[in-house]
């Protein structure tokens, strides 16, 4: 209500009382405050007389002060006797603050033990935003940490940690700044010193993909976080650490620690005077991949060394690739390396907008992007194997099947001509020798055996059979699932075009059948195929998790279980003929090729494969392979983004891992230069 | 508490004593008033819970020092005693003096008023302006502490002289337009609170000298209109701002606690949860949360009762309300027995201001009168109002003394 009222009310009752009591008091009344009115005195003193004016008005004065205190003393029962508990509550509250703490983030560690991602104690130097308005005080900041004013500048008005929150200028600032800062607060108002818990990574940026990032949390986790807080007991605050990308991201719930909470008495200023109880932070788990960090680093090598190799032998283009490399009885994942790669510990405190979008520009080859799991690309030859099984299942070919190639198909009509990788051709070929050589006449004739036929979509079912257009289930965010085209996806993607071009032509079946045009895999998506090969139908589905320790008992807690994603049926004789191709590949359609496999021990079976792209770009190359081939264990693939050959550029970062698995490394110097595809 | 009753006790001092006295009568027939020993010369009565109060608010002070650094019990010590000196000289010093020095004692309190102004005698602390810093000495007072007790001093004299009716109007107004000097002049301090205690009280002797109701009553509601219009016109914006914004936000707060300009409304909350959360026993010396861990602002010195409160509980405010009655009372009970009417306004005064002051004080903890500056009698930290105070008990003690029919 407003107070010039209530006086007014105020005034308006003392106003009304006044002149009633002087209405009704005319006369030369005085104060007597007697209650005995008339009543004669003892004394026989006179109504009248000065004695019994004062005697009364004395009573007045009795009454003045009886009320007061008989007023003080009522409401005093009343705060400290019947509210007293309610008060009291006020008063607890008034001195006790919650105060959360943090609990320790779990590392990742290796399948060996060997730590990934860890915590390190940090000083950090946070400014509140409104510093920038102080040129004063960023040159003095600037100054003492030793950094370009303008460097300081940009941190501070840098919003990615939120508008509102402090920004963090410096990260593992030394004690001296620290103690330099502190000593002359009243230069550095608004700016602070803060301990923080840092991830930490032991191994630079090895397994940057597989790890991710982290970062402080977004609106939606942290709307998550509150909606799923009964479940999981996570509840995150502004600037607390949250994994945003790869293993950090997928095992979140894992990785964070649940909050601890410590009651502490502070004065009026928030100074804590003392502890009261505490409820302890619970550190996150650890978590143990099935990466092997020695495979892991040749993996990572071997496409910085292929990517090398391919630019000194002239194309300046290649920049990108990716490499993986999976246990086929389990599906753990021994490897997974994507080129160009970054550094997570620049996300450490917050990532800059400038070094935001350098991660994520296509000129710089998009280092943040996982390119075994989301890098889409025609698979090329290798996806052959498959055309194979088709072919044997839906009765287009058979295992006698013969083919000429004369390197030059024109089994569609001399105006629907298609070449052979080998111009030359060649020659009389079988269907086991079509996936040696990689003849994509023989593959042709499939092709058009399939458009002829009565399932012009065998090929697409056994595509997608063997789990292409799908994602595998990798436990990471942002897989991609490939695209396997058909007739019914052509009509409705090509909206634009007449009705003949949106329309399956026998083209496009010839190019699916060598794995050309529409179709796309990714390297995660190839390497589970060929694992599936090696097995003889049953892929493991891929995964990164080994098992969950906690940082306390020693041990894992949990053990990831290996479960079969995808079971497939081919027959025996089919599955013998192509694992058979697959090891003629390595060892007999190139000499220079088999020169670096016939220096390992184990038997490998592979395929390379060279995809074409639109014609400004150099095609993609792929190489994917297993070993032993008589008792596989592992499958590896690798594809290099406009790397040409398969054979001159994945293939090297193959045989690096396989030589870092058996400690068998590669001593050819052969290059292949036969072309072969 | 028998003491300031008619009807006390079988050989009370009711109607007897109190005619024995008015007659003249020189026997000393009434049990009070002919005491032997020490309380021929010293009024227990009043004096005994008046000691009691001054040690309790010690070991309050005490108990502030321990959490408080501004507290010193050292200088609260210091205070306690020079006001028992300055009260031993007013209870040797013949009071009926005073009643003839009307002019003399209107003259020191406008000096002591106007002194803070004087260059090399003004002090400001907290904001108020009127220190006085003795040169020299160094030591500094808030004369409108002593002011207090000089202003009821003058009006007693003035009121005396009707001995118990004022006839006419003229009068009347000669009384309340003295009153409003020493008044307006602790306005300039500026100190209304201080101001509002020496208006209360020496009303209050007006009141008892015999002035009639009606222009009392006429009186009042001009001055309640007055400060109606003061609080309006400063609170719109273009007319002349007579309170100062704090005194206005006091205000404001008081009526509505919710809002909080400039902290009141804070202080008001934290005072009430001091006294509150004291409960029935209190949390004990030095276990106060809110008075020793900073929540109640001036915890030793305005808002010293809600520290004691929150220490002490229910049994220590009742104990002090307790005391306070007791030495309230028996100064009424004495005024009720003397015979000069000098006396008995003097003690109508001091009285006055006892009880308004604990009514503003305590009031103000509890969130029945608005915040003002006001110290709780012999309790708050702080040596003027402590002296000023102790100097009203050898007021007191002296007008026992100085009783014409006894020893």
């Amino acid at each position: 209500m407003n107070p010039i009222v209530v006086i007014a009310i105020l005034l308006a009752i003392v106003l009304v009382t006044l002149v009633l009591l002087v209405l009704v008091n005319r006369g030369e009344a005085r104060f007597t405050f007697d209650i005995g009115g008339q009543a004669p005195r003892a004394s026989g003193g006179g109504d009248n007389s000065a004695e019994k004016g004062f005697k009364t008005r004395l009573t007045g004065l009795s009454i003045f002060s009886g009320s007061i205190i008989g007023v003080l003393f009522a409401r005093l029962w009343a705060m400290q006797l019947v509210s007293a508990d309610e008060y009291a509550q006020q008063a607890e509250l008034n001195r006790t603050r919650t105060i959360s703490t943090v609990a320790p983030r779990g590392r990742i560690l290796d399948r060996n033990g060997i730590e990934l991602v860890t915590n390190r104690p940090s000083l950090v130097v946070v400014a509140s935003p409104d510093v920038i308005d102080d040129e004063v005080k960023i040159q003095h900041l600037a100054n003492v940490l030793g950094m370009p004013p303008m460097a300081v500048r940009r941190k501070i008005q840098d919003q990615t940690e939120g508008a509102q929150s402090q920004r963090t200028v410096a990260v593992d600032v030394s004690r001296r700044m620290v103690a330099y800062i502190d000593e002359h607060q009243y230069l550095f108002e608004g700016i602070h010193v803060e301990e923080r818990v840092q991830r930490h990574y032991p191994q630079g940026t090895t397994c940057a993909h597989v790890i991710g990032y982290t970062g402080s949390p977004t609106q939606e986790q942290l709307k998550a976080a509150e909606e799923q807080a009964s479940d999981t007991g996570i509840s995150y605050e502004s600037g607390d650490t949250v994994g945003q990308a790869g293993i950090e991201y997928q095992y979140e719930s894992v990785l964070q620690g649940v909050r601890g909470e410590q009651t502490v008495y502070v004065d009026a200023d928030g100074n804590v005077l003392d502890y009261a109880s505490s409820i302890d932070a619970q550190s996150g788990s650890d978590v143990i991949l099935t990466i092997d960090s020695k495979v892991q680093q040749a993996a990572e090598q071997g496409l910085v060394d292929a990517i090398e190799r391919v630019r000194k032998a002239g194309n300046q283009v290649c920049n990108s690739g990716s490499a993986v490399c999976i246990d086929v009885t389990n599906g753990d994942v021994i490897a997974l390396a994507s080129y160009p790669t970054f550094s997570p510990s620049d996300f450490v405190g917050g990532i800059s907008n400038d070094d935001w979008e350098m991660l994520s520009s296509e000129e710089a080859g998009n280092p943040l992007m996982n390119r075994v799991i989301a890098g889409q690309y025609p698979s090329a030859s290798t996806i052959k194997p498959l055309s194979t099984f088709a072919a044997l299942n839906y009765g287009i070919a058979t295992s006698e099947s013969q083919y000429v190639c004369s390197g030059y198909w024109t089994g569609f009509g001399e105006a629907y001509g298609q070449y052979c990788w080998n111009h030359d051709g060649h020659g009389g070929v079988d269907l086991r020798q079509g996936i040696v050589y990689s003849c994509d006449t023989v593959f042709y004739e499939i092709g058009k055996g399939f458009f002829n036929s009565d399932n012009p979509e065998g090929l697409q079912e056994t595509y997608r059979r063997w789990g292409l257009g799908k994602a595998t289930g990798i436990d990471l965010p942002a897989e991609s699932e490939g695209r396997v085209p058909d007739a019914e996806w052509k009509w409705s993607y090509f909206t634009q075009a007449d009705d003949y071009a949106r329309s399956w032509q026998g083209g496009d079946t010839t190019n699916l059948v060598i794995g050309q045009g529409d179709l796309l895999v990714t390297p995660l998506q190839m390497a589970c195929v060929y694992a599936g090969i090696a097995t003889r139908g049953k892929i493991m589905r891929p995964h990164l998790l080994k098992g969950v320790a906690t940082r306390t008992g020693g041990g894992t807690v949990i053990d990831y279980e290996s479960e079969v994603a995808l079971t497939v049926e081919e027959q025996d004789a089919s599955l013998d003929l192509v694992q058979s191709g697959l090891q003629g590949v390595i060892y007999e359609e190139s000499e220079a090729q088999a020169s670096h496999f016939t220096n390992m021990k184990e038997l490998v079976a592979g395929k390379t494969g060279t995809a074409e792209r639109a014609s400004d770009r150099e095609p993609t190359g792929w190489f994917v392979a297993y070993l032993p081939a008589d008792n596989p264990r592992y499958v590896v693939a690798s594809c290099i983004e406009q790397g040409g050959y398969g054979s001159e550029s994945a293939m090297y970062v193959v045989r690096d891992i396989m030589g870092a698995i058996y400690d068998e490394p590669d001593t050819s110097n052969a290059i292949d230069t036969s072309g072969v595809r | 508490m028998a003491l300031f009753s008619r009807d006390a006790g079988p050989e009370g001092i009711g109607e007897k004593a109190h005619t024995t006295f008015s007659r003249g009568a020189g026997s000393a027939r009434g049990p009070k008033m002919s005491a032997t020993g020490i309380s021929q010369i010293l009024y227990l009565p009043q004096l005994v819970p008046t000691l009691l109060l001054v040690a309790y608010g010690s070991l309050i002070i005490w108990s502030a020092s321990l959490t408080i650094a501004e507290a010193s019990f050292t200088r609260q010590l210091v205070g306690i005693a020079l006001g028992l000196v300055a009260a031993y000289a007013m209870w040797v010093y013949d009071y009926r003096t005073l009643a003839n020095m009307s002019t003399a004692l209107l003259v020191a309190a406008a000096l002591l008023m106007i002194l803070p102004k004087v260059p090399g005698f003004g002090y400001s602390a907290k904001g108020i302006t009127g220190w006085v810093r003795i040169p020299i000495i160094g030591l500094r007072f808030q004369p409108s502490e002593p002011a207090k007790l000089v202003t009821i001093l003058l009006m007693a004299s003035l009121g005396a002289q009707y001995n118990g009716r004022i006839e006419t109007l003229r009068d009347y107004l000669k009384l309340c337009g003295i009153l409003t000097i020493p008044f307006l002049l602790i306005l300039t301090q500026p100190d209304l609170g201080t101001g509002l205690i020496v208006l209360v009280a020496g009303a209050a002797i007006i009141i008892c000298a015999g002035a009639p109701r009606s222009w009392v009553l006429v009186t009042i509601g001009v001055v309640v209109l007055g400060a109606t219009m003061v609080v309006v016109t400063s609170m719109t914006p273009g007319l002349p701002h007579v309170l100062k914004q704090y005194q206005l936000n006091r205000l404001i707060v008081f009526v509505d606690p919710s809002v909080d300009p400039s902290n009141n409304g804070y202080n008001l909350q934290q005072a009430k949860i001091a006294v509150g959360s004291g409960g029935f026993f209190g949390k004990g010396i030095g276990n106060a949360t809110q008075s020793g861990s900073g929540f109640l602002p001036e915890a030793h010195t305005d808002f010293i009762f809600a520290l004691m409160a929150e220490e002490f509980g229910f049994v220590g405010s009742t104990v002090l309300l307790g005391l306070f009655g007791a030495m309230i009372f028996a100064s009424i009970s004495l005024a009720q027995r003397v015979d000069s009417p000098f006396a008995k306004l003097v003690l109508v005064g001091i009285v006055t201001m006892w009880s308004f002051q604990l009514l503003q004080n305590v009031g103000m903890c509890i969130g029945l009168m608005p915040i003002t500056g006001i110290p709780l009698p012999f309790i708050s930290f702080g040596s003027s109002s402590m002296i000023a105070q102790l100097m009203s008990v050898g007021m007191v003690q002296s007008i026992w003394r100085h009783r014409p029919k006894a020893a």
